[in-house]
């Protein structure tokens, strides 16, 4: 197996709830709570889980633009949570991220050429000819006409414009890029067109993405593995192949048989879950999914289970899953 | 099967400045009862609007709707009813659920208030029976402590539960038609699946028919009998859910499926190009700028509806050229 490029040791990220006259802490919300994982050089690690599951959270807390409140990011072996400002930026050019909305994620008032040569002059000093020649190289890479790079980003559709964010970010030459639903608003005829375009680009680039993803589908296509997140913590990781075929964490196999299947004639064994994601600023003790698993036993309310290797490369938060 | 709803050769049009533009055209289906009719399309293929015009809520202006009919029951065509006739029939006898729940309900009333809000206006009953007629049916959609939440706000609720309270709303009349427009899209799946299934159970229950309206092709598989594909404001393939999906005729329907994520083959297919826009509509068939089977009449006239197989129409010169040489 190839290098680890990204190691996320008991990564914590709380978000403290003030109330009352003096905005005294009241409690933290846990929006990643003691995350470990390893992500290797030029493969996909994904991860999904429902709303409110603090995948966006983390993803942002690798990157620091959220400041974690706990654990370690190590970047090519370096804690980049050590790192000064000036290092951090530095170090940016090689982790970048694509956001969800490309409708807000790029400036309005700046061109195309302008939006994805910004980040050649913030980190580089390079010279207009350079930047622009790096500029349409990258635009041809993304599959955007050349004098599309005059117009300004309304003048977009939805797949367009989330183009001009992957160059954005690609422009740089980065070596991890974090996907944070970067399909999610687009249509499914232009979903695949811009899924194949990150395929394309992480062979021709030796990429290494973090895709961030509730869509189940879009992660097996996309992902060599898997990370299952629920209430701020890793509760699967697994190769895609082997979470899809033999999910072993009870919520995985419940959110793997809610995805409707692509063929009438089939059908599914449901297992329908009860209830919502519980509030993160008050977790439930113990398994933080014991009050929506339906195999749940009394050592599930006591007792946090802790996240074991059970198999080879199969990682598994559950009291109830035997090595 | 005796149809609760027809549309027949609906056109809407869009009126700008000067010029009018044509945003759908040549609707023609027939939703019957118990059914659950699906309508699946991209952004901008007329889905919506089509379920706005049966609602008798399109913007007008710039929309109007400026042919066809939609007969309700077998008489009644709503275009023509005036807007007092219009609204005993909406939210009693066709009722609607829209997309985003935290949206669709008023943030400053309780959810009492809303659920009355329709009782009110479409019965006689004494609010007695009225309190009762909502805690029943709130726990009908799975809701539990019914009488706490009536008096709690929308914000209070979870997007689940948020949608259940709009399927409740929807449903307090016993309405003969549902119409259900991407009523799980802002839903994470495991919720989706609930709401999927609470749905099939009220058909059931209430012996209503449901529009569904999504571009969700898993939602489709899952929950409807009869489906019409719509492209750039165009119904381009109308068939049973089986032969959709096993025997898809319209290489627009061809794509869709093969691009549906993860599943089957693993070369990933994508449909080349985007809708066109309403002002550089071609005049042939609305799909030819994308289709890989295009022809030179493609281009300059647009097919008709043909009958392909037994209860499967398509929009496509494939098949008109095949069937005009068997001639």
């Amino acid at each position: 197996m190839s290098e680890t490029l990204l190691k996320v040791e008991s990564l914590e990220k709380f978000f403290p709830v003030k109330a009352g006259v003096f905005k005294r802490t009241k409690g933290y919300v846990k929006a990643v709570n003691d995350v470990s994982f390893e992500v290797k050089a030029k493969e996909t690690l994904s991860l999904v889980g429902e709303s409110g599951c603090g995948k966006s959270t983390l993803g942002r807390s690798i990157l620091r633009i959220l400041e974690p409140t706990g654990g370690k990011v190590l970047f090519n072996d370096k804690n980049i949570l050590d790192y000064s400002k000036q290092d951090l930026r530095k170090m940016r050019r090689d982790m970048q991220l694509v956001f969800q909305d490309p409708y807000s994620s790029l400036n309005p008032r700046m061109t195309v050429r302008e939006l994805v040569s910004e980040p050649l002059y913030t980190h580089f000093s390079i010279s207009k000819v350079e930047a622009n020649q790096r500029v349409d190289e990258i635009l041809e890479k993304v599959g955007l006409p050349l004098e599309h790079s005059k117009r300004y980003p309304h003048q977009f559709s939805g797949g367009q414009r989330q183009r001009i964010s992957i160059a954005r970010a690609l422009v740089l030459k980065p070596k991890l890029v974090v996907a944070d639903e970067p399909v999610s608003a687009l249509d499914v005829s232009i979903q695949a067109q811009i899924l194949k375009l990150l395929v394309d680009l992480q062979e021709e680039f030796d990429l290494t993405y973090l895709f961030i993803s509730h869509d189940l589908n879009v992660v097996k296509h996309i992902s060599d593995r898997v990370g299952v997140m629920y209430l701020g913590k890793i509760m699967e990781l697994a190769d895609t192949e082997a979470l899809y075929q033999d999910p072993l964490h009870p919520y995985t196999k419940a959110l793997l048989s809610a995805v409707p299947t692509s063929d009438p004639l089939v059908k599914k064994e449901r297992i329908i879950l009860k209830g919502d994601v519980p509030s993160p600023t008050d977790p439930p003790s113990g398994c933080p999914f014991h009050q929506r698993c339906p195999l749940a036993e009394e050592q599930c309310r006591n007792v946090l289970p802790e996240f074991v290797e059970v198999r080879p490369e199969h990682w598994v938060a559950c009291h109830l899953v035997e090595e | 099967m005796e149809p609760i709803l027809q549309i027949k050769d609906l056109q809407i049009d869009v009126k700008m400045d000067e010029e009018v533009l044509n945003v759908v055209k040549n609707i023609n289906l027939e939703i019957g009862k118990r059914e659950i009719y699906g309508i699946v399309g991209e952004s901008g293929s007329g889905k919506s609007l089509t379920s706005l015009a049966i609602m008798g809520l399109l913007a007008s202006p710039p929309l109007q709707v400026s042919k066809g009919e939609i007969v309700f029951e077998e008489e009644k065509d709503l275009l023509k009813l005036s807007p007092k006739e219009l609204r005993k029939i909406r939210g009693n006898k066709i009722s609607m659920i829209f997309q985003e729940p935290m949206s669709a309900l008023d943030p400053l009333f309780t959810i009492e208030d809303q659920l009355m809000e329709s009782l009110k206006f479409h019965t006689k009953l004494s609010k007695k029976e009225m309190k009762r007629a909502c805690v029943k049916i709130i726990e009908r959609v799975g809701i539990p402590r019914p009488e706490q939440i009536m008096k709690e706000y929308p914000h209070q609720l979870s997007g689940g539960m948020r949608q259940r309270i709009m399927i409740a709303i929807a449903m307090l009349c016993n309405p003969k038609l549902l119409i259900a427009d991407e009523p799980t899209t802002a839903l994470d799946v495991t919720i989706q699946a609930q709401i999927l299934e609470l749905m099939k159970e009220l058909r059931d229950d209430f012996e209503t028919s449901i529009l569904m309206i999504t571009h969700d092709l898993g939602v489709i598989a899952e929950t409807c009998q009869r489906v019409a594909v719509m492209y750039a404001g165009e119904i381009v393939e109308e068939t049973d859910v089986v032969s959709l999906f096993h025997r898809p005729k319209h290489p627009y329907t061809k794509g869709l499926l093969k691009s549906m994520v993860g599943d089957r083959s693993d070369a990933l297919y994508s449909i080349p190009g985007k809708v066109p826009s309403v002002e550089q509509m071609p005049t042939g068939c609305r799909f030819v700028t994308r289709c890989p089977e295009a022809m030179d009449i493609c281009a300059r006239v647009s097919p008709d509806d043909l009958e392909v197989a037994e209860n499967h129409r398509c929009k496509c010169w494939i098949y008109q050229e095949e069937m005009a040489n068997h001639v």
